[in-house]
């Protein structure tokens, strides 16, 4: 299953990348929101999003609406990388579609956790978590 | 895994790098242009990637620094505090700081210890817009950083902990050196060992230096846990790290990490109130968590305070009382510091009621100890309502070595466990490992070799509770302390443990069977045993055996089957002899100076006796030469070795260059004597073993060694 990974940090795509190939994802990246919008339509099916929150250009919440407002991804579950500080936007952003948060830092569990709360199973076959 | 861990460490100091070019420009720009959205929402995300970053790659003092400067930034990106030159100031500082780590990360691979906690204070203050004096250090810290960065080099812990082994072996092989030395301060010799123990003190003085680490490493693991802590108890908790740079030996950073981590588990559980609970009380729902690490007096000082409920101590007093654990009339009688020391008894914190109620106490007997046994302490203050502080005082660096504590006599001694070979349960009767008695000598039996013994009990001159063999549960530790090798049997081994390794003082530290103190987890002294002095008090000279581990297992593989045994010895030639232990009755050594030429033969005292010494080699090898011996015998260097042999019913010492073995029959295959003098020869390994006739050695160095008046007749008193 395909991953994509959302964040202009580098570093954090390799982290978040790192964790997920762990949990067995294939990972696809993209630097800011309009880019991830590529993405998907180019490297189709997407399995699940990853994406940061506070991006240069088109930011995670104006990423999240521009996807749910496309039909073919509205059913695609995207989760918010998000840290403390931001935790009061956590609700907009649930709001306008956004399936889970995972707050920074975060540990392999913590992503598998969130994956099982979707019902997204694990690429390796064996349930997550 | 490890390849990818260091591509993500090189991709944030790439882009950390990119980051910090920009922001210097972005923050003059701002100066100018105080109220910028764009330009504060670009600054504050950069510092916002910069700090996501960090708290994974471990780089805590990097994340304490960044995550300061997010305060702030965030505080002037809300409009809630204005740009002026203060702030532009600690925001420069801010990437400074920065900049200095992360040079420090690039050559060292690790956070430099430089502290950082002022600029941090100072960023916190600006945030919170108190108008705070300038402060310059930080800067300063950093160009120092970036100066010491480059001569640094990155050491693998493993190497450095070798180090630190190796150092502690040169600092026994010192003390032993000491110990010959001692009262000879004419000989040449004399001003050689004085610079070795200068050197060696100053070498172990500088490698335990090396092992120093920052206090960071521990707080960086708290964020994570005092989050997802207090996200389990539903309270909401702001942490404060301060003196990550206190540096501590690596070993007593491991030791604390579990009581500290126990200790804010506490705080957070059953300190800090439920935001609603606070908010009641009037406090901000928030708690507040504070770590402080700091120097003291030599030591240092960590500090957990929290704002939290606080101890109750009526609570205490009534609940000690009720538990029966002080009388009434005590407890009632009790002030602040001592009921708050009732914390510490173990039992006491078993008490929900307790814990629940007043905060903390579970598991604190637990600390307490823990931190004694590193050479720490720890203590409580707490005020009803207003929180917290627990104090930890830690020793800088201290030697943490793993031992066995043993009993003797209802007196436990710790042994090194580097010195111990393995425990063996000594059975009676010919089991495999019997105690014999070998002409004086106690052995045991242990897969077909015999090791030499020495009885605890005997050796120190215990006495008291029940003796060893009484008890049945006797055990052998074999201790291989250096080359030699020996059973030390003491009543019972009670387990093993780290022991922390103090100096002796005083009259202990001269006696040469302790090689320190410990102090154990209950609070009692514990000597630990300097297994080689033990060895060289109970004169053991004759295991130099293990050096000979070759022979000695060709050995073993031969027959195990009883028949004779032998002493094997090394001759000046390096090359082996054997003695049947038949005719041995004890092995001594003698002091050189202490051998007398009486009527052309050497003799020494000997249990109120003279005893005539044959030089073996002498009579061998140079026998038409010096027919006596004698010549050899005086020549010798330092200690003669010598097996005091039965001879024509009386004893005489058999010199040999020095004594290796004792064998139990390996000559399976015997040859034919090589000369007169010996009675048979084998070969063990590839070495030619010659047997000993010492009757006829005797008579070769003297027809009559028994002429010399006084000489010893007899042997058996």
């Amino acid at each position: 299953m395909k991953a994509l990974v959302v964040d202009d940090s580098r570093t954090m795509r390799l982290i978040i990348g790192r964790e997920l190939t762990a949990l067995g994802f294939e990972v696809v990246e993209a630097p800011d929101g309009r880019r991830a919008l590529e993405v998907l339509r180019e490297a189709s099916p997407i399995g699940v999003v990853f994406s940061d929150w506070n991006m240069p250009g088109m930011n995670g919440l104006e990423f999240v609406k521009a996807a749910r407002a496309e039909a073919s991804f509205r059913d695609i579950p995207i989760i918010i990388v998000t840290t403390v500080t931001e935790m009061g936007a956590v609700a907009s952003i649930l709001e306008a579609g956004a399936n889970e948060y995972l707050m920074k830092p975060f540990t392999r569990e913590a992503i598998a956790e969130k994956l099982a709360l979707l019902e997204l199973s694990s690429p390796d076959g064996g349930p997550l978590g | 895994m490890e390849d990818r861990l260091d591509e993500i460490a090189e991709a944030f100091l790439i882009e950390t790098r990119e980051i910090l070019g920009k922001l210097d420009n972005h923050l003059l720009a701002l100066e100018k242009d105080p109220a910028s959205p764009d330009l504060l929402s670009e600054v504050f995300r950069a510092v916002h990637t910069v700090k996501g970053s960090c708290s994974f790659l471990g780089f805590s003092k990097l994340e304490a620094v960044a995550h300061a400067g997010e305060d702030l930034l965030a505080r002037l990106r809300a409009g809630e505090r204005a740009m002026d030159p203060d702030a532009a100031d600690a925001l420069l500082g801010m990437v400074d700081a920065i900049r200095a780590v992360l040079a420090g990360i690039e050559s060292s691979g690790q956070e430099p210890p430089e502290d950082h906690s002022a600029l941090v204070s100072r960023l916190k203050r600006l945030a919170a817009s108190d108008p705070v004096p300038p402060v310059r250090e930080a800067r300063a810290a950093g160009a120092e950083v970036r100066e010491a960065a480059e001569t640094t080099v990155r050491v693998a812990v493993g190497l450095l902990d070798g180090l630190m082994n190796r150092v502690g072996e040169l600092v026994l092989t010192r003390n032993r050196f000491l110990a010959e030395a001692a009262g000879r301060e004419e000989s040449p010799f004399w001003p050689i060992v004085q610079s070795l123990d200068a050197i060696t003190a100053e070498l172990q003085q500088e490698t335990l230096k090396t092992r120093m680490q920052p206090v960071d490493t521990l707080w960086k693991r708290f964020p994570r846990t005092v989050r997802d802590l207090a996200v389990t108890c539903g309270k909401r908790v702001e942490l404060d790290l301060e003196g990550g740079g206190t540096e501590l030996d690596r070993t007593v950073i491991e030791a604390i990490k579990d009581p500290l981590t126990h200790i804010v588990r506490n705080a957070v559980d059953h300190g800090i109130e439920a935001p609603e609970l606070r908010a009641a009380r009037g406090k901000p729902a928030a708690g507040r968590l504070l770590l402080r690490a700091s120097h003291a007096g030599g030591q240092v000082r960590i500090e957990i305070a929290d704002d939290g409920a606080g101890l109750d101590l009526e609570r205490i007093r009534s609940r000690a009382a009720g538990s029966g654990l002080v009388p009434a009339e005590r407890a009632a009688a009790m002030g602040e510091r001592e009921l708050l020391e009732l914390v510490f008894l173990p039992g006491f914190s078993t008490s929900d009621e307790v814990t629940t109620v007043s905060g903390r106490g579970v598991g604190m007997d637990v600390v307490r100890s823990r931190l004694k046994s590193i050479g720490g302490s720890v203590e409580l203050d707490t005020r009803l309502g207003k929180g917290t502080t627990v104090r930890m005082q830690i020793p800088l660096t201290v030697a943490i070595i793993p031992a066995f504590i043993a009993a003797c006599r209802g007196q436990r001694f710790a042994i090194s466990r580097k010195d111990i070979l393995e425990l063996v349960r000594p059975g009676r009767d010919g089991s495999r490992a019997a105690i014999e008695n070998l002409g004086g000598t106690p052995v045991c039996r242990l897969r077909g070799r015999l090791l030499p013994l020495v009885f605890l009990d005997r050796e120190l001159g215990l006495a008291g509770a029940e003796a060893a063999a009484a008890s049945g549960s006797e055990t052998v530790v074999v201790l291989a302390p250096g080359e030699r090798r020996f059973g030390l049997v003491v009543d019972e081994v009670l387990g093993a443990e780290e022991i922390v390794v103090r100096s002796l003082s005083g009259r202990v530290r001269d006696i040469p069977v302790y090689s320190g103190s410990t102090l154990m987890g209950d609070g009692s002294v514990v000597l630990i045993l300097d297994a080689d002095g033990l060895a060289r008090k109970s004169r053991l000279d004759a295991g130099e055996a293990v050096r000979e581990g070759a022979l000695s297992a060709e050995a073993e593989d031969s027959q195990e089957e009883t028949g004779s045994l032998y002493l094997l010895a090394r001759a000046p030639d390096d090359g082996r002899m054997a003695i049947d232990l038949g005719v041995v009755e004890r092995l001594e050594h003698f002091e050189r100076n202490a051998v007398e030429r009486v009527g052309g033969l050497a003799v020494v005292k000997y249990d109120h006796e003279i005893l005539p010494l044959v030089e073996v080699s002498d009579v061998l090898v140079e026998r038409r030469r010096k027919p006596r011996g004698v010549e050899g015998v005086q020549r010798a260097e330092g200690n003669i070795h010598s097996a005091v042999c039965r001879c024509r019913g009386r004893r005489v010492g058999v010199v040999v260059d020095r004594i290796l073995d004792i064998l139990a029959d390996p000559l399976s295959v015997r040859r034919p004597p090589s000369r007169e003098g010996v009675s048979f020869t084998a070969v063990m390994g590839d070495r030619v073993v010659e047997i000993l006739d010492v009757e006829r050695i005797v008579s070769m160095a003297d027809p009559d060694p028994f002429s010399v008046p006084g000489a010893a007749r007899g042997g058996g008193e």
